[in-house]
C-alpha cells in the first residue's frame, strides 16, 4: 500500500524477494520479503534531500545495519540503549524496544490523538518514544486505545496495535499485486540490485 | 633487571593557530561613517583604499548589484592582499567569500573557464531552510578514555544525554571527541547536535544546575531541560554556495558514488538546473540569494581567454562581486603580445573600478611593525624597531617584517627577553634583501653557470 503512486520492479536473489519502488520526487521504497513464508523482512525508504542529496534510509520495518567506527563516525547510539523495531503480524502492528529491562509497571503507553502517534513513556524518565504509523497516516485513519495492547517479558516491551480492516484488505491486494508482479530472478551475489 | 617501563605522560595540545602574514587582520578599521581610523583592527595607512573598499562593502552588503568588479592596484607589499582580507572579515561569516590566486585555474584536469565558473559559483551562497536530524539533549555525564599508549590506539568516549522524558548513552567517534573537547562541554550543559555533519552547538547551561557552587561567567546562560525525544527533526538556516549543491547534484548517484572522487567538471544542465531550482525557492519565499566575494590575487597571471570570459560571466545577473588585484605595471597580456595596463585588457578594465594602493610612509611602517611584534608575541625594543623601520624603508616590508622572526630567535639564542637593536643586525646580516642580493649577482655574474662564453664572443653562424 506505502507503494502507490510508485514504479516497482522485483527480483529474487537469494532467499528473498525484494521489490524496489522509485516514485516521481525521486524517493526510494526498498521492501524484502522472505520467499518461503512471504513475511516482510525489511522496508526501507528514503527521500532527496531539498538540495537534492541522497537521503538516508530509514527503517519502517527490521532493523537497520549498524555502521560506526570509532575514527570516521561522529556520534551513535550506544548498543547498551534500547533498540526499537517494527516486525508486524498478520493482524497486528508490532513494535518491539529491546533491552528494556525495567519492569512491567514501568511502562506507560497511551495514544496522543493530536498527532495520531502511539507514546512510550516510562514512570523513572529512561525511555520515551513517539510512534508513528505511516499506514494510518495515510489512510487518514486514527489509532485507537481499544485496539492497543502490550506487554512485557524477557526485557523486551511487546506494543501491538490491531491493523484496521482497511489496512488488512490493501495488505492483500498488495500481496496478488506481488504474486503477479514481474520477477527477475538473480542467482548469486548481486551486488547492485537497485540499478 | 629489566627497567620500568613506563609511559610517557599524555600532554592535551589544544590547536595552535599558525600566523600568517594577514592574520593580524581583523576588518578594514573603519568607523560608522565609514571613515578610516587611522590604526584600527589591523590596519594602518591605505586610507583612500580603505575608504574604496568600504563603499565597496555597503555595495556587497545592500546585496543589489551583481556583476562588478573592482581592481587592487599597488606596488607589492602595499597591502592588497591585506585588504581583501579586511573585506572578507567585516563581511562576517554568513557572506562567502572565495579566495583564490589566478595561478590555481591553470590545471590539467579542468579547463580554465570551468575552473574561473566554480569560482564563482562559490562566491554565491543560498540561504535556505533545511530539515536535519538534531539530537538535543543536557549533558548527565561525559567520559572519554585515553589508551595507555600515545599514537596506536583511538580514543573512545561515551556521552549521557537527557530530555525531561529520556536517557541516551551515545558512543563518540574521534571527531566529535575533539570537538566536545573543543566546545569544553561539561555535565549540566545542554548542547544541540547535528547528526549528519557533527556540529554541536551548546545552548547553554541546565537549570537543574543553577545552584551548583561553581565559578560561572556572568554570561552563562541557564536553559531548561529539553522536552519530549532525544533525536529530533529540525529546520535550520543555513547558507550553502551554488557550487556545493552543484556538486551534491553531480555525484553519480547509486552503486556509482563509490567510484566517484573528485567531482572534476559539472555539467552545464546540472547548473541550468540548479539556477532553475534555486530561482523556484527564491519565487516561493523558501531561499534567499547571499551575493558574496570573488577575490582574485595576481590577476595578471590569468590569460585572455580568461579575461574574455570574465567579461561575459560578469553580466550574469547570479555573478558576485569580484575583487582582482595586481603588482604589475603596464605589461604584456598573458597569452597575446599586447601591452596593456596591469596586463589586463582594456576592455575588462573599463568594467573595474580601480583603488589605488600606495607605498606606505615611515611612521606607517613603524605601525605595522608594532603590530606584526604583537601579532607574533615579540618583545622588541624602540631602537630595533626603529632599525627595522629604516630597513623597512630601504628594502622592503616584506623582508623587514620577516626580520621580525629571525632576530627573535637570535635575541632567544642569547637568552635576552626582548630583541634589541644588535639582535636585528646581526639578523640583517645574515639574510640578505634583494637589492643586495642583485648588487652580488651583478660583481659576480661570471662565475655562475652557462657565463662561461660571454655574448659578445658569439659569432652568429653563417648561413
Amino acid at each position: 500500500m506505502l507503494r502507490q503512486g510508485g514504479k516497482s520492479t522485483s527480483f529474487v536473489s537469494g532467499t528473498k524477494k525484494s521489490v524496489h519502488t522509485t516514485f516521481k520526487d525521486g524517493s526510494e521504497l526498498v521492501e524484502e520479503y522472505d520467499l518461503k513464508t512471504d513475511e516482510l523482512l525489511v522496508r526501507k525508504k528514503r527521500s532527496k534531500t531539498k538540495l537534492g542529496g541522497e537521503g538516508k534510509w530509514e527503517y519502517l520495518v527490521g532493523d537497520a545495519p549498524v555502521h560506526f567506527n570509532a575514527e570516521g563516525s561522529t556520534i551513535m547510539e550506544s548498543s547498551s540503549n534500547p533498540i526499537f523495531s517494527r516486525k508486524d503480524t498478520d493482524r497486528h502492528f508490532q513494535w518491539r524496544i529491546r533491552n528494556l529491562p525495567y519492569p512491567s509497571e514501568n511502562y506507560e503507553i497511551s495514544i496522543d490523538h493530536s498527532d495520531n502517534k502511539i507514546v512510550v513513556r516510562t514512570k523513572n524518565k529512561k525511555y520515551y518514544k513517539r510512534i508513528e504509523v505511516p499506514e494510518m497516516k495515510m489512510l487518514d485513519a486514527s489509532l485507537s486505545e481499544g485496539a492497543l495492547s502490550w506487554h512485557h517479558a524477557n526485557n523486551t516491551l511487546v506494543v501491538s496495535h490491531q491493523k484496521p480492516r482497511e489496512v488488512l484488505e490493501l495488505e492483500l491486494k498488495d500481496k496478488t499485486e506481488r504474486k503477479t508482479m514481474e520477477t527477475r530472478k538473480d542467482d548469486g551475489d548481486v551486488q547492485c540490485n537497485q540499478q | 633487571m629489566a627497567g620500568v617501563k613506563t609511559t610517557p605522560e599524555i600532554k592535551e595540545i589544544t590547536k595552535i593557530e599558525r600566523i600568517g602574514a594577514h592574520s593580524h587582520i581583523r576588518g578594514l578599521g573603519l568607523d560608522d561613517t565609514l571613515e578610516a581610523r587611522a590604526v584600527s583592527q589591523g590596519m594602518v595607512g591605505q586610507k583612500e583604499a580603505r575608504r574604496a573598499a568600504g563603499v565597496i562593502l555597503k555595495m556587497i552588503q545592500a546585496g543589489q548589484i551583481a556583476g562588478r568588479a573592482i581592481l587592487l592596484a599597488g606596488q607589492p607589499g602595499t597591502g592588497k592582499t591585506a585588504i581583501a582580507m579586511g573585506m572578507a572579515k567585516a563581511l562576517g561569516e554568513e557572506t562567502p567569500f572565495a579566495m583564490m590566486a589566478a595561478s590555481e585555474l591553470f590545471s590539467l584536469e579542468m579547463s580554465k573557464t570551468e575552473a574561473l565558473t566554480q569560482a564563482f559559483r562559490k562566491a554565491i551562497g543560498v540561504r535556505i531552510k533545511e530539515e536535519t536530524e538534531i539530537i538535543e539533549g543536557e549533558v548527565v555525564e561525559i567520559e572519554i578514555d585515553r589508551p595507555a599508549t600515545t599514537g596506536s590506539a583511538a580514543k573512545t568516549g561515551k556521552v549521557t544525554l537527557k530530555t525531561t522524558e529520556m536517557e541516551t548513552i551515545y558512543d563518540l567517534g574521534q571527531k566529535m571527541i575533539e570537538s566536545l573537547q573543543k566546545e569544553k562541554v561539561q555535565a549540566g550543559d545542554v548542547i544541540a547536535i547535528d547528526k549528519a555533519s557533527g556540529r554541536i552547538s551548546k545552548l547553554g547551561r541546565s537549570f537543574a544546575r543553577s545552584r551548583d557552587y561553581d565559578a560561572m561567567g556572568p554570561a552563562t546562560k541557564f536553559v531548561q531541560c529539553p522536552e519530549g525525544e532525544l533525536q529530533k527533526r529540525k529546520e535550520v538556516v543555513h547558507v550553502v554556495t551554488l557550487h556545493e549543491i552543484d556538486v551534491i547534484n553531480s555525484r553519480s548517484q547509486g552503486f556509482l558514488a563509490l567510484f566517484a572522487g573528485d567531482t572534476g567538471e559539472i555539467r552545464s544542465e546540472v547548473r541550468e538546473q540548479i539556477d532553475g531550482k534555486v530561482a523556484e525557492w527564491r519565487e516561493e519565499g523558501k531561499a534567499d540569494i547571499v551575493p558574496g566575494v570573488l577575490f582574485i590575487d595576481e590577476v595578471h597571471m590569468l590569460d585572455i581567454e580568461c579575461f574574455s570570459f570574465l567579461n561575459r560571466a560578469l553580466e550574469n545577473d547570479l555573478a558576485p562581486i569580484v575583487v582582482v588585484a595586481t603588482n604589475r605595471g603596464i605589461t604584456k597580456i598573458r597569452g597575446t603580445n599586447y601591452k596593456s595596463p596591469h596586463g589586463i585588457p582594456i576592455d575588462l578594465l573599463d568594467r573595474l573600478l580601480i583603488i589605488q594602493t600606495k607605498p606606505y610612509s615611515e611612521e606607517e611602517l613603524r605601525l605595522i611593525i608594532d603590530i606584526r611584534c604583537e601579532e607574533e608575541d615579540v618583545e622588541m625594543s624602540d631602537d630595533a624597531k626603529e632599525l627595522l623601520t629604516k630597513i623597512g624603508t630601504e628594502t622592503s616590508l616584506r623582508y623587514a617584517m620577516q626580520l621580525i622572526t629571525s632576530s627573535y630567535l637570535i635575541a632567544k639564542r642569547r637568552k635576552a627577553a626582548e630583541v634589541d637593536i644588535e639582535d636585528v643586525s646581526k639578523s640583517y646580516s645574515l639574510f640578505v634583501d634583494v637589492k643586495r642580493s642583485t648588487q652580488f649577482l651583478i660583481e659576480y655574474q661570471d662565475q655562475y653557470m652557462f657565463n662561461e662564453i660571454k655574448a659578445s664572443e658569439v659569432q652568429p653562424m653563417e648561413s
